[in-house]
């Protein structure tokens, strides 16, 4: 097969401008597939950054909070209880609230949401977040997520503004990013500042004390069967926590990333904007290969003539189709590439490139210009080599 | 199956290369047939060069594909290097068209591929990987272009390029050459040395050509001249005898005794 003329890439590349202008088309195609799948993906991924960070590998929650935007929390007592469990190594509770911000710039008020542990406990291991441990020891401070939308305004150490109405002075960065439950922005503080913001906040909204938690992160010891230990805490601990863990098909990340894609209309939208530009990809390919036919219908026809089947000309047009796929599909992916990082930056959400989506994509640039190669080859194989004379 | 002509023992001493007999052929089905062949009777001895004239419309070129194999004959008999024509099916006219050499009107060269590759391509046809290039540029040095071999058709001139649709046609020694006006996209002297050069290899190597063309410049170098007139079979003469019949001349003088 390799001793053969390569007719096929001969062919492609024999017109440099009309190459190059193909695989730019095939590359906005690939483009196109890489955006709306990296969104679509960036605001599944954007849900579970914080999540997949959590120090522990099982976690607790109210059985009535059905994802991370639901705020409702859980007998602190619960996470005792759970310490008794062989396995058990430690209980940390994590508080969560949306308070108000106060943009320092503009001074109008933002709903962020607010971050709190003890600090002795190691929630989240992040070094950003170790290193401002000390500062965030003293009254009325919090650290800022570096992600936070621009609404947010600056986000650097030394800011001092207002959070529920009250001053807070921000004492450092840290970087996770920020999903839909956590409105504009994310703040970390410590357990006891927490009680400062949240144990009066007036009487409409809802006194937050130590009693309750929102979210209890429980550190197994190694070498502990996960799924057994999940399932004796479950079975013994009263249901009105619902203890999972955190990672696998029935994990608590899971259970979010679920919620979302069954939830929401974000999987049909971006599904359906893909799909637009898999199809436009195949009309775009399809005319690339018509034209290649039909600008060499004689020689095609010729080569019939001679003795060719009508099975080598649909090789030639499909190996022009493969060749299309791989060339056209690497300016695609450099460039969608880049633009993941710069949407990321400008949102904050998490857009991730990993080797299994790019599989995908590119599975589907192949299928695209396979289905085109199908549509084209058809000009090829009704050609009558009769034609040719006269 | 691969079959190659030099392989094919019969083809060799096959006094016949063509042999028609009765053919008749139509376009068209139900109410629209119309007959564009009638009875034809023709013999094509190995080793002569033919020229098929005639008016446009007269079927010539609907001969020349049914003896190609490019269209199925389905009346009378249709004998090609000894193989009986009638009634074969798609698959085994495409493996019949292997041992004819087609040249058309265009070169139909791939502008993308060299000389050498446009002619490698009727050589991989036999399966043949390891001397394509060695065949290529033997036969594209017979017919002149030996330092043209790696040259892309769009740098040959109009005569080059139809030398080397010749070359692609010749490569595989096919003993049956079609040509469909072989001359009309060149000018005098490409025309003349391009038919010279059939002619020597049809004396040569015993090729059985058969041109169509209005080229009267080129008759000289047929060994027979048949003319086909609304799908029948005017004359079959010699290049001599012609001359005198279509002599301009003599035929003004008989019209005005009218």
């Amino acid at each position: 097969m390799w001793k053969r003329t390569p007719l096929a890439i001969l062919n492609l590349i024999h017109d440099r401008r009309k190459f190059v202008t193909s695989l730019g088309g095939v590359g906005f195609a690939v483009l196109l597939m890489f955006l709306f799948m990296g969104f679509m993906n960036a605001l599944y991924d954007s849900q579970l950054q914080l999540l997949n960070q959590l120090n522990g590998e099982i976690v607790m929650i109210n059985r009535l909070k059905s994802n991370m935007f639901v705020p409702i929390a859980f007998a602190r007592r619960r996470l005792y209880q759970a310490r008794a469990y062989a396995g058990v190594e430690a209980a940390y509770p994590i508080y969560i609230s949306d308070a108000n911000w106060k943009n320092p710039e503009t001074k109008k008020t933002r709903p962020v949401r607010v971050l709190a542990f003890n600090l002795g406990d190691p929630v989240l291991l992040l070094p950003e977040i170790l290193a401002h441990l000390d500062q965030l020891k003293l009254p009325n401070t919090a650290i800022i997520d570096t992600k936070s939308r621009a609404e947010v305004g600056p986000t650097q150490a030394g800011i001092t503004t207002e959070l529920a109405e009250r001053q807070i002075q921000i004492v450092g960065t840290y970087s996770i990013g920020t999903d839909f439950a956590s409105g504009n922005g994310n703040l970390i503080m410590s357990d006891l500042n927490f009680l400062r913001y949240f144990a009066n906040r007036g009487p409409e909204e809802d006194e937050r004390s130590f009693a309750t938690a929102d979210l209890g992160l429980i550190k197994v010891k190694p070498g502990t069967d996960i799924d057994r230990l999940v399932a004796a805490l479950q079975q013994n601990i009263p249901n009105d926590v619902l203890i999972l863990a955190r990672d696998g098909p029935e994990g608590f990340v899971a259970r979010e990333r679920a919620y979302w894609q069954e939830n929401t209309n974000i999987g049909f939208i971006f599904t359906l904007l893909t799909t637009m530009g898999f199809v436009v990809g195949i009309i775009l390919v399809y005319q690339i290969l018509y034209t290649d036919v039909a600008d060499h219908w004689a020689e095609y026809a010729t080569l019939k003539a001679m003795g060719y089947k009508n099975s080598f000309l649909f090789g030639i047009v499909t190996q022009e189709a493969i060749a299309l796929s791989l060339l056209g599909f690497i300016p695609g992916f450099l460039v969608a590439a880049l633009l993941y990082k710069l949407a990321g930056e400008a949102t904050g959400l998490l857009f991730q490139m990993t080797l299994q989506r790019v599989a995908l994509i590119y599975g589907m640039t192949l299928a695209m210009c396979l289905i085109s190669a199908a549509i084209a080859v058809r000009k090829v194989q009704s050609t009558d080599p009769a034609e040719v004379f006269g | 199956m691969r079959l190659t002509a030099a392989e094919s023992p019969d083809f060799a001493d096959l006094a016949l290369a063509v042999q028609l007999r009765g053919l008749s052929y139509y376009f068209g089905q139900g109410d629209l047939r119309k007959q564009v062949l009638f009875d034809i009777d023709l013999d094509l001895p190995t080793g002569q060069i033919v020229i098929m004239t005639g008016p446009s419309g007269s079927g010539k070129t609907t001969l020349l594909t049914l003896i190609g194999a490019l269209r199925s004959a389905y009346q009378g008999s249709l004998r090609v290097l000894g193989q009986e024509l009638v009634g074969l099916g798609d698959r085994q006219r495409v493996q019949i068209r292997r041992n004819i050499g087609f040249i058309f009107q265009a070169h139909n060269l791939f502008e993308s591929l060299t000389a050498a590759q446009n002619v490698e391509m009727a050589v991989e046809l036999l399966g043949d990987f390891d001397t394509k290039r060695a065949k290529a540029v033997k036969v594209l040095t017979q017919l002149g272009l030996a330092d043209r071999v790696s040259y892309k058709p769009e740098a040959l001139s109009g005569g080059q390029k139809q030398r080397v649709a010749i070359a692609r046609a010749l490569v595989n020694q096919p003993r049956l050459i079609l040509a469909d006006e072989p001359t009309a996209a060149l000018d005098k002297k490409s025309g003349r040395d391009v038919v010279t050069l059939m002619q020597k290899l049809a004396k040569e190597q015993q090729r059985t050509i058969l041109m169509v063309t209005h080229d009267n410049r080129i008759l000289d170098v047929a060994d027979r001249i048949i003319d086909l007139v609304d799908g029948r079979l005017e004359s079959d003469q010699s290049f001599d005898s012609f001359g005198q019949s279509h002599d301009p001349q003599s035929r003004d003088r008989r019209t005005l005794i009218l």
